[in-house]
């Protein structure tokens, strides 16, 4: 914040500024700059380089520059991909499962804000915050454990509840539906409470006199609720979903490929898991790369059009 | 300003990145030794010929066996990540080899550990980073195929046969069959060559010899007492477990159903067989395109529904659970490897058992699945279809490292590695065979008869077969040895070994291999637990979903590769 408050004190509209007496100032700053920016050239730039794999008939042994170009123009593995019906399965399942995420799970977050903005009791708070943002540091591989725990038809604690009292089990992770709804709403339980805590950082920012004035003239919390609250917090929910629009083709890597097992690959099998079991596991480099490459274009296709979209709508956008 | 100095920054940053990164791309000049070189004539030789009429050479620079200078080769070697176990790369029996290797050759041997459950996906990276050892094995050809292709395998047909002379007890251990195994008739390229498997032993049924005895029940002899019994374990589930009675599994079985009923899948088959058709439909490993395949998994199937087997093994992908309740002694049959349950000194199954359950607790073998001419088939393995070894194209040392193949085929070396020092890891009974101790620290095996360090064998070999085996009953303390004895004897009931095609390059197989494994796995998990009025429905989509994912094309390849080289002959020699 400080260092960008005084770049504009600078950098006054077409007033030439001596180079040197420039860096001469503010040299630690770039200096502190430099670091973020290797590592992202190192870890994400120079990669995409290797980008060209997706366009190449790929070997272990030679350099990407000297590999041969894919038949049809390079573009024989996108066409592969596009005729493999696993990778369609897969693609099929990262959008569906990655929308479901959203209309279920973005709500959540920001209603728990809000909730958890109305209590007065500061101890109680911070006790309920503190429980509901743990799960965030579980891996899940661990919350896979817990669901075999919880979940399994027969020895399951849930199921033998449920049998006890004299319903069929439900199968949570092994039939397509109840593993879908197992998916989602272990995904919400672990991340709600820590999405959360931006809205929380918001939600403080707002002024409290425009509350004392909604007091004066007689809102409810209620109304304060709805009609400065969230209203104050708008932008924030936008660049967020933003944010998750954008990667509605993107997937995570470890949450699915702990959860999923044999008996719901058809409805569990995402691009990241394909892009694992036939990439790094079957060898098909070349294959998966076009894979990836195709997932981050339409990635960025969703970001530009949800930004576009918000600013339509009057908001900020992100880029 | 601040503009153009970021893009700068930028700009100098990515070429730099840039240029180290196409420098990391080195070591792909040293290729040439990978690709066969098409001036080198390719010897016809029929593989089981005796290899002393082959005649070899040897190497120059070798003065009575040993380099001038020091060498230093990299060794592949599993990692198992056992409780408990020694550091795979650094114990009693890797100092012995390290020792020998120096002073016989005068080459300093390195190992570096691979994970023994994630060995693929190891070797890929290592070899991707061009960081592979420079002696790499694996269970799987298809990949050592696939590295082929890129040009990343030396080939080893004129090593062999140029150093032949300087590899007395590689070549004497392996003899033409295991060698040549993988030689490649059309070109004769000879991208690995095959560890020996000095027993080859494969799947034995085991049940509780407690709960039979208790029920009063003989051991089952045939597919229907084995059912029956299955049944009647179920049925008397609170007198065997009591409390624990809705924790029993009368047959318990893992997501690799392929595997762990591969003796109810293959007593389904033709006993008659013809040599092609098993090659035919021999890329997948379990069997399931063959002619029988069907019948089982409807039979399993049954059973699964009538509460017979494991309800939640679907769940359970590379845990322990099952094999934690067996040791807890609710499983009351398994099918797996022939010493399975006592494998792992006193945390094998049979020794926790005992020790949770009480003394009479046991699994014994029992030999129940006969195929439709009443004999007990087992198909397996002939000496080769073990590991393979292979040496990547960075390997600069490829006389050094077969140097040490031959050292670790040695067979002094090789009863050392497997036996150990008296006292320490074994006793001699009066009979001359070897008892084999509970070891601890840098003494203890990570594996069954030491198998990760003698990398070109696998199974215990000793001077005599008598003394083989008459040992063997003794390894795996503290189970008692009638038992291994048993197991090894049914293991040996009927065995059929596989014969060798000589065909060694499919097309289609190429980075198929995962996917198709996969997809069979999803194959048979979903039919065994499907209701008994889907099956047909499953197993018709997913078999067809399997066939046109890569599976037909290979076995319409495997057909024409078979005919074009055997014309209408359907067995092998």
């Amino acid at each position: 914040m400080i260092r960008f408050r005084k770049k504009q004190k600078v950098v006054v509209p077409h007033k030439k500024v001596d180079f040197k007496l420039y860096m001469k100032r503010y040299w630690q700053l770039y200096l502190l700059l430099a670091l973020p920016l290797i590592f992202l050239l190192v870890f994400k730039y120079s990669p995409m380089y290797y980008v060209m794999i997706a366009f190449k008939k790929y070997s272990i042994v030679q350099k990407v520059s000297e590999m041969p170009w894919a038949k049809n123009h390079g573009f024989e593995y996108f066409i592969k991909a596009f005729k493999n019906k696993d990778f369609l399965y897969a693609l099929r399942n990262t959008i569906f499962l990655n929308l479901l995420d959203i209309i279920v799970g973005f709500p959540v977050p920001i209603i728990f804000a809000l909730l958890l903005n109305e209590l007065r009791l500061k101890f109680f708070k911070k006790t309920v915050q503190t429980i509901a943002y743990m799960p965030h540091f579980l891996s899940w591989v661990i919350i896979y454990g817990l669901a075999l725990q919880l979940f399994t038809p027969s020895s399951g604690l849930v199921n033998m509840v449920i049998q006890k009292l004299g319903f069929e089990p439900v199968h949570f992770l092994d039939s397509g539906t109840g593993w879908v709804a197992t998916y989602i709403g272990l995904g919400v339980w672990q991340s709600f409470g820590w999405n959360s805590i931006i809205y929380l950082a918001a939600i403080s920012g707002i002024s409290p006199e425009l509350y004392e004035a909604a007091s004066v003239d007689g809102a409810n919390r209620w109304q304060k609720m709805w009609h400065i609250t969230l209203p104050s917090i708008r932008p924030t929910i936008v660049v967020l979903l933003i944010l998750a629009l954008g990667n509605v083709l993107g997937s995570s890597f470890d949450r699915p490929f702990a959860l999923q097992n044999n008996a719901v690959l058809r409805q569990a099998e995402v691009i990241s898991t394909f892009v694992y079991k036939n990439g790094i596991k079957g060898l098909q480099f070349s294959l998966t790369t076009a894979v990836g490459l195709f997932q981050s274009i339409v990635n960025v296709i969703f970001l530009l059009l949800a930004n576009w979209f918000s600013r339509k709508m009057g908001e900020r956008g992100i880029v | 300003m601040k503009k153009r100095l970021l893009s700068m920054l930028l700009a100098g940053t990515m070429v730099v990145s840039m240029a180290g990164c196409t420098s990391g791309d080195g070591g792909a000049e040293n290729t040439g030794v990978g690709t066969p070189d098409p001036e080198t004539p390719v010897t016809q030789q029929t593989y089981e010929e005796d290899h002393n009429e082959i005649e070899g050479g040897s190497a120059a620079e070798l003065v009575d066996g040993k380099f001038a200078e020091t060498r230093k080769i990299t060794v592949e070697v599993y990692d198992r990540g056992n409780d408990g176990g020694s550091d795979p790369t650094n114990n009693m029996y890797t100092d012995y080899i390290k020792k020998g290797m120096l002073e016989d050759h005068n080459v300093e041997v390195e190992f570096v550990s691979v994970g023994r459950w994630s060995e693929v996906d190891d070797i890929n990276n290592l070899l991707a980073a061009h960081n592979a050892p420079d002696i790499c094995l694996t269970y799987s050809y298809p990949t050592i195929q696939t590295y082929a292709d890129m040009g990343g395998v030396i080939d080893l047909q004129n090593y062999v046969v140029d150093y032949k002379n300087d590899l007395p007890h590689l070549w004497d251990w392996l003899g033409t069959t295991n060698m040549y195994w993988d030689k490649s008739v059309t070109d004769g390229t000879l991208w690995a060559i095959e560890g020996k498997r000095a027993n080859n032993n494969r799947i034995v049924t085991f049940v509780r010899k407690d709960w039979l005895d208790t029920l009063g029940i003989a051991e089952p002899t045939t597919t229907e007492e084995f059912h029956d019994m299955l049944v009647a374990f179920k049925d008397n589930a609170s007198t065997l477990l009591g409390a624990d009675a809705d924790k029993m599994v009368p047959f318990s079985c893992s997501i690799d159903v392929g595997w762990r009923a591969a003796l109810i899948i293959e007593s389904k088959m033709d006993p008659n067989i013809t040599d092609k058709e098993l090659y035919v439909n021999g890329f997948d490993d379990r069997k399931l395109t063959q002619n029988g395949t069907k019948e089982a998994m409807k039979l399993l199937n049954g059973w699964y529904n009538e509460g017979l087997m494991w309800d939640e093994f679907i769940l359970h992908d590379g845990d322990t659970a099952e094999d934690d309740m067996m040791k807890a002694g609710y499983v009351g049959a398994f099918m797996h490897n022939w010493d399975y349950p006592f494998r792992g000194g006193e945390d094998s199954i049979q020794a926790n058992l005992k020790r949770i359950v009480g003394e009479d607790a046991k699994f014994v073998a029992v030999d129940c699945f006969e195929a439709s001419n009443g004999e007990y088939i087992k198909y397996c393995d002939s000496t080769a279809g073990d590991r393979k070894i292979f040496f990547p194209t960075t390997n600069d040392e490829p006389l050094a490292s077969l140097l040490y193949l031959d050292w670790i085929s040695d067979p002094t070396h090789i009863e050392y590695l497997q036996c150990g020092d008296e006292g320490v890891t074994h006793t001699v009974l009066d009979d001359g065979a070897y008892a084999f101790m509970t070891t601890t620290g840098d003494a203890i095996m990570n594996s069954g008869q030491n198998i990760d360090m003698t990398i070109t064998c696998n199974g215990l070999h000793l001077s005599t077969e008598d003394l083989t085996r008459r040992s063997m009953y003794n390894n795996y303390p503290p189970c008692d040895p009638e038992d291994v004895k048993k197991a090894d004897d049914v293991a040996n009931n009927g065995k059929k070994p596989a014969k060798n095609s000589k065909i060694t390059t499919i097309e289609a197989e190429t980075g198929m291999g995962e996917a198709l494994n996969s997809k069979r796995n999803v194959l048979y998990d979903n039919v065994l637990k499907c209701k008994p009025e889907e099956f047909d429905a499953q197993w018709e989509e997913y078999m067809s979903d399997y066939l046109t994912s890569g599976g037909q094309a290979i076995i319409d390849e495997r057909t024409e590769a078979w005919e074009k080289l055997y014309g209408d002959k359907v067995t092998l020699e």
